[in-house]
């Protein structure tokens, strides 16, 4: 069974005249990371929004369609408590995601699990873990409103690996991330995988996914357009077509009128165009 | 907070001061003169320096230096009733008599909200209502209204230094300080109400809706000294009220 399954889903913002996503249908199975790109407004963030259930819980609107979350519609209000630590959903602005009450990062990543009346001990121990997990323990101490705008990023990460969720729905989970922060996410990410979590990220950023990705999916106009191996839409033109954007090699391959299929990476490109 | 790690307010549970500071208003309130208002005032200042949150006591001052000079000239001034003259300049005695009062009212209030709000600590406050087993909604609207309230603060300076560097004028004239409104509050205002959204969502994700029992992170000490001040200020604030309502 998928833990995520989306079928011929539409969803309307109040007010909106046009729907967000139109005819939507696409699954995430446990044990994979699938990717979700596509250009502005394709609407790989409502669809994250959808699945957890705040759409149209918390935002309004109307929804059509059929919607499972780890098995339940996540639409119904009895829905939010029984997924309640369930699925973990991190959104693009960092600052936003802190509970405004935590005086330290430690009290902040114990947030969810005191909520859900874990043991104190269960919550140190996982508290702990989850800082080490994303090279935070030395923040431990710090206000969560002095950390900057990466620091804050692994926070709210760490704030969600901390409950083990069954299923991750991550929406711009490394926007504020250096290099080295994007590499231990996405690291990070494929361990919960192979933990047997499935994970979803939305996200513009292809450069680097083919090594994260399992499966990726690229929407337009608010359904997938495509759908396969990392691989074979990033060389391929229906990336392009759908308005989204493959790496940056193969960008610079599809401007110099490079023929598919396009070199993905540097090592790649500089054996093409040196041969 | 940054209080001294042995401070009073610091070791004390997270009730006590909230319930005195409570207890202080109302008593204050039903203060009858000069006397017992300066009396009030002058114990509150003593607990507060005892705590170790003196510096309320002074920050008090400055709200309350102006609201004194209004007092007495609304009052001793400009009241009627008997006149004393004192270096050539008259004064309505019951009028400062009045004044005084009220300020000393005002005094012993804000010096005691002050040092709550020094020594408020929201983690242990929300630590002490889940160990009671009160609803966690009600110790997240105090705590995060409270912590709010700075983070509002620096938004607001924020906008008001990025419009400056995009050549907003907010000195001179008052016509550039009123044209200056718009560019700094409606940023700040819709900020905040994407940021209401999204917290929600954040808050809806981290399974704040619907807490049946919050585990309390470190155990608090609810000792009989926190205890029986606890129910002496509410006595006396009780017996102030009644006193005053049916003496």
């Amino acid at each position: 069974m998928s833990a995520l399954l989306l079928e011929d889903v539409e969803f309307t913002y109040p007010g909106a005249s046009a729907p967000a996503l139109r005819h939507c249908s696409f699954n995430a199975a446990g044990g994979a990371v699938t990717w979700l790109t596509g250009a502005l407004g394709s609407g790989t963030s409502t669809a994250l929004l959808v699945a957890a259930g705040l759409a149209p819980r918390h935002t309004g609107g109307n929804r059509r369609g059929t919607v499972r979350t780890l098995g339940l519609d996540p639409g119904t209000p009895l829905a939010g408590p029984a997924l309640g630590g369930r699925v973990a959903l991190v959104l693009p602005t960092p600052a936003t995601q802190l509970s405004g009450i935590a005086e330290t990062v430690a009290q902040e990543v114990a947030f969810a699990p005191a909520n859900l009346g874990w043991p104190c001990e269960r919550i140190h121990e996982g508290v702990a873990r989850a800082l080490a997990s994303l090279g935070i323990s030395h923040l431990a101490a710090r206000d969560p409103g002095t950390l900057s705008g990466g620091e804050m990023q692994r926070t709210v990460i760490a704030a969600m690996l901390v409950l083990e969720p069954e299923l991750w729905l991550l929406d711009e989970p490394t926007s504020a991330l250096d290099a080295a922060g994007r590499m231990l996410v996405h690291g990070l990410l494929r361990s919960e995988a192979a933990r047997g979590a499935a994970v979803v990220i939305a996200s513009e950023d292809t450069d680097g996914l083919s090594a994260v990705a399992d499966r990726l999916v690229v929407f337009a106009g608010g359904r997938p357009a495509c759908d396969g191996t990392p691989e074979s839409i990033l060389r391929g033109d229906g990336v392009w077509e759908a308005g989204a954007a493959s790496t940056t090699i193969a960008g610079l391959s599809r401007a110099a009128r490079g023929a598919a299929p396009r070199p993905l990476t540097v090592a790649e490109g500089v054996a093409r165009w040196t041969r | 907070m940054t209080l001294p790690p042995g401070a009073l307010a610091a070791r004390a549970h997270p009730f006590t001061p909230l319930v005195l500071t409570l207890s202080v208003a109302l008593v204050a309130l039903a203060a009858p003169g000069p006397e017992a208002a300066a009396f009030l005032y002058a114990a509150t200042v003593l607990a507060v320096l005892a705590a170790g949150v003196g510096r309320a006591a002074l920050r008090a001052l400055v709200p309350l230096a102006p609201l004194w000079l209004f007092l007495f000239l609304l009052h001793g001034v400009l009241g009627d009733g008997e006149r004393l003259v004192v270096a050539g300049l008259s004064f309505s005695r019951g009028g400062l008599l009045l004044a005084a009062t009220q300020a000393a009212r005002l005094g012993a209030i804000a010096t005691a909200s002050l040092a709550l709000y020094a020594s408020f600590s929201p983690s242990r406050f929300v630590d002490a209502v889940a160990e009671r087993g009160w609803p966690f909604s009600a110790s997240y609207l105090v705590v995060a209204t409270l912590l709010a309230l700075p983070r509002f603060r620096a938004r607001a300076v924020a906008i008001l230094e990025a419009q400056r560097s995009r050549g907003l004028r907010l000195r001179g004239n008052p016509m550039n300080r009123v044209r200056a409104i718009g560019p700094v509050t409606f940023p700040l205002l819709l900020g905040a109400l994407a940021e209401v959204d999204e917290r929600g969502f954040a808050l809806e994700t981290r399974c704040a809706s619907g807490v049946a029992r919050r585990t309390p992170l470190e155990p608090l000490r609810d000792t009989v000294a926190d205890r029986g001040v606890r129910w002496l200020a509410g006595a006396g604030a009780a017996a102030a009220i009644a006193w005053r309502v049916f003496a």
